[in-house]
């Protein structure tokens, strides 16, 4: 099995058959763009969203983009925004983030209509780190009809330091209210300097544990979490609180949050696992 | 040869030190030039390494700000900004400076599609609110303002949405204190960063294309090539005050072991040129130079030497000098002293003057006590005459014999009665010699000349002499009493020896070259009459007369100038050989006084008269009758002639008195018998046939005899019978002057013998 996948990665680039990036504004002088590379129509399309700040360009992204396009899966790669036109770049920590969990979740959903917009009327969603987050969020709000399937890697939470969550709401919420817009910074995940304007710190911040295993838990389409026991990136206890949600899931023994090195290997076979077993369109 | 200018050691050494030292300051000199040269090349290679450095500099910020333009534009937090503004100002002035997108000392600011800034300018931005308006939309400008002294740069750069440049969002500005920037770059290490200087007036704008061009900068000195250079400098500089020192100690050095040690040694040798032995070099200080202590050490050895020889020969010429000054007979001085001395004191009177006396002795009838009694008699009288005179003298004065019988004294600090009284006095002592102890029967007496001049006439100093001898001359006249002084016993008007014609011409003659006329009479060879010889006989050119022997010799004679005109005569005939007219191998025959022959300067003139030797053969005739006291002295200086080619002749033979003794005792190699003795000849009778035994046994002897005054041919066969070698006479030639002499030759060469 590893053999075909390998050489299906070899086979990638040459054979890519249809690929194109495509550009979406999905604000006001907000355009994103999305690497969209068609397969099978039979097939599920794959929309596949990167982590925290990233772009598809991302490694595990882009790899396990392309490996599903070479096993024939129609893959959409966007890059989220974050407000920022034509972003290319994975933005900094330090910078200033003009975006929500909202916008976020709009614009999985400019993608998704994007989709169906091209004929795809089956839709799987796979994040990877805080894209799994994002997908979830999306799947939590209003999911789009065509979307059958989550594939939540190296799914992540929401943590913050070194206020306490409820504290840090409170605050967040108490300057949105007062309307504080002054730039907050604080400890955000991956980012030991996130600065942002309180209502969009404020929107990631409310995704705590509890949120996000009650997302897991009320998915409502079929789902699979991929994680790496090795992810040091995660949360004390985060594999544990999912199992003992009994969220459905794959652990793969070694890989680090990344999933990179011979576990690529792991997250695209399980991937494609998870994929094959998508009922077919009828 | 000449030989080159000779200069003074301390001079060479001066010039030598002053080449070597001139030789460095030039090689000095040469150096500092090079390494100025060297420094000015690094300084020129430095400035160019300086600007080329900073032309690197500012491509290099040039590149750098425009890398981060570049970066800025495609940066997404800066198209964030563009679009989403709120927090513009933290981007500005926190975000760019943390993503490390802008350097420190610069600032940006961001301009909308409209121009304007986001958010509000500040003063430390020192950016404008609009974008400037020669800003191109599309494109990056760049450009230099002078803003209060700073060069400040900007650099605008447009914002595209994205790569493609689909729509611009608006336009970036950084500016930066230039200078600051640029100096600040840690590459320059050729340029001076004090001297970078733009040329930028305030106000003013500069596009940055043009800023190398109008960027001024220096090179920094390169300390270690100025270090370089001051070592050089101090190295040089001590190398040439070290070898002035050197220089200097060297000539002191050399000054005191060379200079001086061969300064004094120098002296020394001059001293003992000119005969000063005063310096002592064994008290002279040793030599440090071991070379000159040897020299030195020579030097006084053979200087001790020296001194030894000089005292030796000074005492021997002291010894010469009192012998050749002395009469050998008498023992008192003699004329050469005479001559000497009085020379002199005719000089050193004038100094000091005084009355002096000048008395003249003559004895009375000595030539017929010498023919009496004989010469060894006459010479004791003599030696008699001289120790009684020399006893009646005063201590301090000279007795000196003038020749023959004659003696002088010179009287100093003298009055006429004081000389007067010293000549009684010689008088009395002379009368109390016992003479008939020598078989002396006569009463031998002595006629004493006076001649006095005061201290005030010394203008007539020179006359004393003569004036003595006329005294002496009145004092033998019958009816004095032998003692005559001059002026008072004389008659001036009575000079009869003084101031004749044939006195005069004699002391012209004598001073005048020229006057003395040499006539040639030739001396014929038997048989054949060849001419073998010219007899050179001396006459005086007097005012176109000429003067004859006879009546010149008595005033030589008289005056006792024998040695000084037979010099003349010699002068004379050294001129006429010289000249060359007489044919080659014809000889000279000259005469001579024996007093002549005895004196060194005429013997030297004689000597150095034979070099006419080989082209004519020399032959000295000395009359027989003036060998009576000089015998001796003449046999010296005729062996002595002889061995110079000279042929002797004894001249007047027959009219002496002893004429055998000096055949014996002199180197005779002709006897010319006298014309008494020829004309005797031509008699019949006993007197011819004794004069003819005579020349048979002559010539038996190995004489060569000449037949002088042959005036007849009966004269002329006799002497030819008789063997004789040589014949002379009017028969044959008169006596005639070189210049006719020759005229006569040259005519008889063409036209035959002329008569006579």
């Amino acid at each position: 099995m590893r053999i075909k996948l390998f050489c299906l990665l070899i086979l990638l680039f040459p054979a890519a058959i249809q690929a194109g990036v495509i550009d979406l504004e999905m604000r006001p002088g907000i355009r994103t763009s999305a690497e969209y590379l068609v397969g099978d129509r039979s097939k599920p399309a794959v929309l596949l969203l990167h982590g925290f700040l990233q772009t598809r360009e991302f490694h595990t992204v882009a790899t396990l983009g392309n490996s599903l396009h070479g096993a024939g899966y129609t893959v959409l790669m966007p890059t989220l925004s974050l407000n920022i036109p034509n972003r290319t770049q994975s933005l900094a920590c330090e910078a200033i983030h003009r975006h929500s969990m909202d916008e976020d979740i709009a614009e999985i959903t400019r993608w998704v209509s994007w989709l169906k917009s091209r004929g795809h009327q089956r839709i799987v969603l796979v994040g990877h780190s805080f894209g799994s987050l994002q997908l979830l969020a999306y799947l939590n709000a209003q999911p789009d009809a065509a979307v059958e399937a989550y594939i939540g890697t190296s799914l992540i939470e929401t943590r913050i330091a070194p206020m306490s969550r409820p504290a840090l709401i409170a605050q967040l919420n108490d300057r949105v209210q007062r309307k504080q817009h002054d730039l907050v910074t604080q400890t955000v995940s991956l980012c030991r300097k996130y600065t942002a304007p309180p209502e969009d710190l404020l929107s990631y911040v409310v995704w705590d544990q509890a949120r996000t295993l009650n997302a897991v838990k009320d998915s409502p389409v079929r789902m699979l979490l991929i994680m790496g026991d090795a992810d040091k990136m995660l949360g004390r206890n985060w594999i544990k609180a999912l199992q003992h949600i009994q969220a459905p899931m794959v652990i793969v023994q070694g890989a680090n949050h990344f999933m990179d090195a011979e576990h690529e290997f792991d997250l695209l076979e399980h991937t494609l696992d998870f994929l094959q077993k998508v009922p077919a369109s009828p | 040869m000449k030989w080159p200018v000779s200069i003074p050691i301390k001079q060479a050494a001066l010039i030598l030190i002053s080449g070597v030292l001139v030789l460095v300051s030039l090689i000095g000199g040469f150096a500092l030039h090079e390494m100025r040269n060297v420094s000015r090349n690094l300084m020129q290679s430095n400035q160019t390494a300086a600007r080329t450095e900073m032309v690197a500099a500012v491509e290099r910020l040039s590149n750098q700000i425009k890398n981060q333009a570049g970066t800025l534009a495609h940066w997404d937090e800066t198209r964030q900004q563009l679009v989403a503004p709120e927090y513009y100002t933290y981007w500005r002035d926190q975000r760019v400076y943390e993503g490390g997108m802008l350097s420190r000392f610069a600032r940006v600011a961001l301009y909308d599609q409209t121009g304007t800034m986001l958010g509000s300018s500040t003063a430390k931005d020192g950016l404008p609110a609009k974008l400037p308006a020669h800003v191109p939309p599309h494109l990056p400008s760049s450009w230099l303002s002078n803003e209060a002294g700073i060069i400040t740069l900007y650099y605008g750069f447009p914002i595209y949405s994205d790569e493609r440049r689909l729509a611009l969002l608006g336009h970036g500005l950084i500016r930066l204190n230039y200078m600051a920037e640029l100096l600040n770059q840690n590459s320059l290490r050729f340029t001076d960063t004090t001297s970078v200087k733009l040329d930028l007036k305030p106000g003013d704008i500069l596009p940055a294309s043009d800023l190398l061009s109008n960027l001024r900068l220096s090179a920094r000195p390169d300390p270690e090539q100025l270090r370089f250079q001051a070592i050089l400098s101090r190295a040089l500089l001590a190398l040439l005050v070290l070898l002035a020192a050197t220089a200097l100690l060297a000539f002191v050095a050399h000054n005191r072991l060379l200079v001086r040690p061969l300064r004094q040694l120098s002296q020394d040798i001059d001293a003992m040129k000119q005969g000063r032995f005063d310096s002592d070099l064994a008290q002279a200080e040793p030599m440090r130079v071991s070379e000159l202590e040897n020299i030195r050490r020579s030097l006084f050895d053979y200087q001790v030497q020296l001194r030894e020889l000089h005292g030796s020969m000074e005492h021997q010429n002291r010894e010469f000098r009192s012998q050749a000054r002395q009469d050998v007979l008498t023992g008192c001085y003699n004329r050469r002293a005479y001559e000497e001395d009085w020379t002199r004191f005719r000089e050193e009177i004038k100094a000091v003057p005084q009355g002096v006396a000048f008395l003249l002795f003559d004895c009375d009838r000595f030539k017929s006590i010498n023919d009496t009694y004989g010469h060894a008699k006459g010479d004791r009288v003599l030696t008699l005459i001289a120790d009684a005179l020399v006893m009646a003298l005063r201590a301090n004065d000279r007795l000196y014999r003038l020749g023959g019988d004659e003696f002088a004294a010179i009287l100093l600090r003298t009055t006429p009665a004081q000389a007067r009284q010293i000549a009684q006095r010689c008088q009395s002592l002379l009368e109390a010699k016992k003479f008939s102890d020598l078989g002396i029967n006569e009463p031998i007496s002595i006629s004493i000349g006076i001649a006095f001049c005061a201290a005030d006439q010394l203008e007539h100093i020179d006359e004393l002499p003569k004036q003595a001898d006329i005294a002496m001359y009145t004092a033998k006249q019958p009816g004095r009493n032998r003692v005559a002084l001059y002026g008072d016993d004389v008659e001036r008007a009575s000079q009869t020896l003084v101031a004749s014609r044939e006195t005069s011409a004699v002391f012209q003659a004598l001073a005048t070259p020229g006057m003395i006329e040499m006539h040639y009479q030739s001396i014929h060879s038997l048989p054949g009459l060849e001419v073998k010889y010219y007899e050179a006989l001396a006459r005086i050119r007097h005012h176109n007369d000429l003067i004859m022997p006879d009546a010149f010799l008595p005033v030589v004679s008289s005056r006792r100038l024998e040695t000084g005109f037979d010099l003349a005569v010699l002068q004379q005939v050294d001129l006429d050989l010289s000249s060359k007219q007489l044919p080659p191998g014809v000889g000279v025959s000259i005469n001579l006084t024996a007093q002549s022959v005895s004196q060194p300067e005429i013997v030297s003139y004689l000597l150095e008269l034979s070099r006419h030797n080989t082209r004519h053969p020399l032959m000295i005739e000395i009359a027989e009758t003036s060998l009576i006291t000089q015998v001796a002295e003449a046999r010296t200086y005729l062996d002595l002639l002889r061995t110079a080619q000279y042929r002797i002749a004894m001249d007047d033979f027959g009219t002496g008195h002893s004429p055998l003794r000096y055949l014996a005792d002199l180197p005779v190699d002709v006897v010319k018998f006298d014309i008494s003795l020829v004309r005797k000849l031509e008699e019949n009778n006993r007197a011819a046939q004794v004069v003819m035994d005579f020349a048979r046994m002559m010539t038996s002897a190995g004489y060569s005899l000449t037949a002088e005054g042959v005036e007849t041919e009966a004269a002329l066969r006799k002497v030819e019978s008789m063997g004789f070698a040589h014949v002379q006479g009017f028969l044959l030639n008169r006596p005639l002057p070189l210049a006719q002499l020759v005229a006569n030759l040259d005519a008889r060469k063409t036209d035959g013998p002329l008569p006579a």
